[in-house]
């Protein structure tokens, strides 16, 4: 384990190339990421922005190159088991899910792996925690209802809180605002953008769409598995 | 009918098919919330088909039709599981991969090994009759392993269902849930095919999940109402049977089949 207490940087990604078999996706990036800051990486299909996320939350492993997180090398388990405790992560909207899960129970479960797991029940305090986290996205009147029965729009703010609940350091999220009608999508960037005042979260963000300027200090464009466009944005 | 029941119930073999249609009732129909929840209808249906390649090849080479519909079908959960965690090829084209390859397999056995082409087709019947003590308790042992493998794993397969992207960041196991969800399902539908054949399986495993998933608003109260049909459906169909002399397995069916009905039209009714 290697550990950089005083790093500047909440991701620091050097010299990392990723392929799924033969096939390369990321090749040679270099990327470093500030402790509170927001980032939102475009690109094509194929250009490597889910690669980027699936390194930075260990799921996947560079063929070449370094990948720290929260000053942690993830270069064996215990410490992608570590870094994942501190990441929430937003996917994008589960269309029509077919599950019957409540709200409230849908947030909780965003705290597996950190309160509880395999074998060993959430307590009280992790239900109120849930409650908590839904009141922050304005939906813990809904906390009862079942998931299936909300719009779209609610379901993603659901899924904030989930990303939430864990209290993280880092928020990565993958396509967070595909398939929402425009009002929802508004909607979910206003909230993103004031949660991240309000908690001072660093946080990655992967789209395909042009996402409002309230989201980002920085936008990097991939294509073909390298940075192609590094562009500051201003206030 | 007190009486009836009594005279019936002094019989072993309908008191074994009676006790094993009500623990596969309450237990394997648990497993049709998973169906549901992963839009697996296809698989399943290719499992039943891998069936009657088992049954045939087990009569082939000297077995029962059963033991060998069973064991060939838990292998064939198995690979199509690891396949489908692959995600190389698509769910529906493995579903249809192993479908018509094991019905062209079963066709060819049948043809090539002279096997009567009925005793193969007992398997899509079932014979609930002919359960012994044992194929009670190895009922009873598999339902046992789908209650307890959902009490242990209660939140990991919930999340697994809700969002496998976001139970691998977690990390939860999500390649290993798959596929032992697949397997257990593989031992789900072995099982109910000798309870009710290939063609009612449905009726144990999935018709009861899909009524408790339009009344239930969070996961246990969905594997809860499963349970509650399922039970429903193989003691309800089982005492159709008995009073009006019809075959268990088409009755069950029949029950579930109702079932089904009535859930939709309240949860129409009560959506307006």
């Amino acid at each position: 384990m290697s550990i950089h207490s005083g790093s500047h940087y909440a991701v620091d990604l050097q010299s990392v190339s990723a392929s799924y078999g033969s096939t390369p996706v990321l090749d040679n990036l270099t990327l470093q990421v500030h402790k509170g800051e927001r980032i939102v990486i475009s690109g094509p299909n194929g250009s490597g922005k889910s690669t980027l996320l699936k390194l930075i939350s260990g799921t996947m492993k560079p063929t070449d190159g370094t990948v720290d997180v929260l000053g942690l090398r993830l270069d064996n388990q215990l410490d992608r088991q570590r870094i994942r405790q501190q990441i929430g992560f937003l996917t994008q909207i589960q269309q029509d899910p077919e599950i019957a899960v409540s709200v409230c129970e849908s947030v909780l479960l965003g705290l597996w792996g950190t309160r509880f797991s395999w074998g060993k029940r959430p307590a009280k305090a992790d239900r109120d925690k849930a409650i908590d986290r839904l009141a922050l996205v304005g939906l813990e009147e809904l906390a009862h209802r079942d998931i299936r029965t909300l719009s779209g729009g609610q379901r993603q703010r659901v899924a904030l809180a989930r990303a939430l609940i864990r209290d993280p350091a880092l928020v990565l999220m993958d396509e967070p605002t595909t398939y929402l009608d425009s009002t929802a999508k508004e909607d979910l960037v206003n909230r993103i953008a004031e949660l991240h005042r309000q908690l001072g979260f660093t946080s990655i963000i992967v789209s395909h769409e042009p996402l409002s300027a309230l989201l980002s200090d920085r936008r990097i464009h991939l294509e073909s598995g390298a940075v192609q466009e590094y562009r500051e944005v201003q206030p | 009918m007190m009486e009836t029941l009594v005279e019936a119930f002094s019989i072993p073999v309908i008191r074994h098919a009676f006790i094993g249609m009500t623990i596969a009732g309450a237990t394997l129909s648990l497993l049709g919330v998973i169906v549901v929840s992963l839009h697996l209808t296809a698989i399943r249906f290719t499992l039943m088909h891998v069936g009657l390649l088992g049954a045939a090849a087990g009569l082939a080479l000297g077995f029962s039709s059963t033991t060998g519909a069973f064991t060939l079908v838990l292998v064939a959960s198995v690979v199509m599981g690891t396949m489908v965690n692959q995600k190389t090829v698509a769910a529906s084209s493995i579903s249809g991969l192993f479908m018509t390859g094991s019905l062209a397999g079963a066709f060819l056995l049948l043809a090539g090994t002279g096997v009567p082409a009925m005793q193969v087709f007992d398997i899509f019947a079932g014979n609930i009759l002919m359960m012994t003590q044992t194929d009670v308790v190895f009922t009873a042992s598999v339902g046992m392993v789908v209650v307890l493998v959902f009490v242990f794993a209660y939140r990991e397969i919930q999340l697994v269902l809700l969002n496998r992207e976001l139970a691998q960041v977690l990390g939860v196991p999500v390649d290993a849930i798959m596929t032992g969800m697949f397997v257990l399902l593989g031992l789900g539908i072995a099982t109910a095919l000798r309870l009710v054949g290939a063609l009612l399986v449905d009726a144990i495993i999935l018709l009861p999940a899909m009524a408790a998933l339009r009344f239930a608003r969070n996961f246990g109260m969905a594997l809860v109402l499963s349970s509650l049909f399922g039970l429903t459906t193989t003691i309800g169909g089982f005492l159709v049977a008995l009073f009006f002399d019809l075959p268990v397995g088409a009755s069950a069916a029949m029950v579930a089949t109702l079932l089904l009905g009535i859930s939709m039209i309240i949860a129409r009714i009560s959506a307006h």
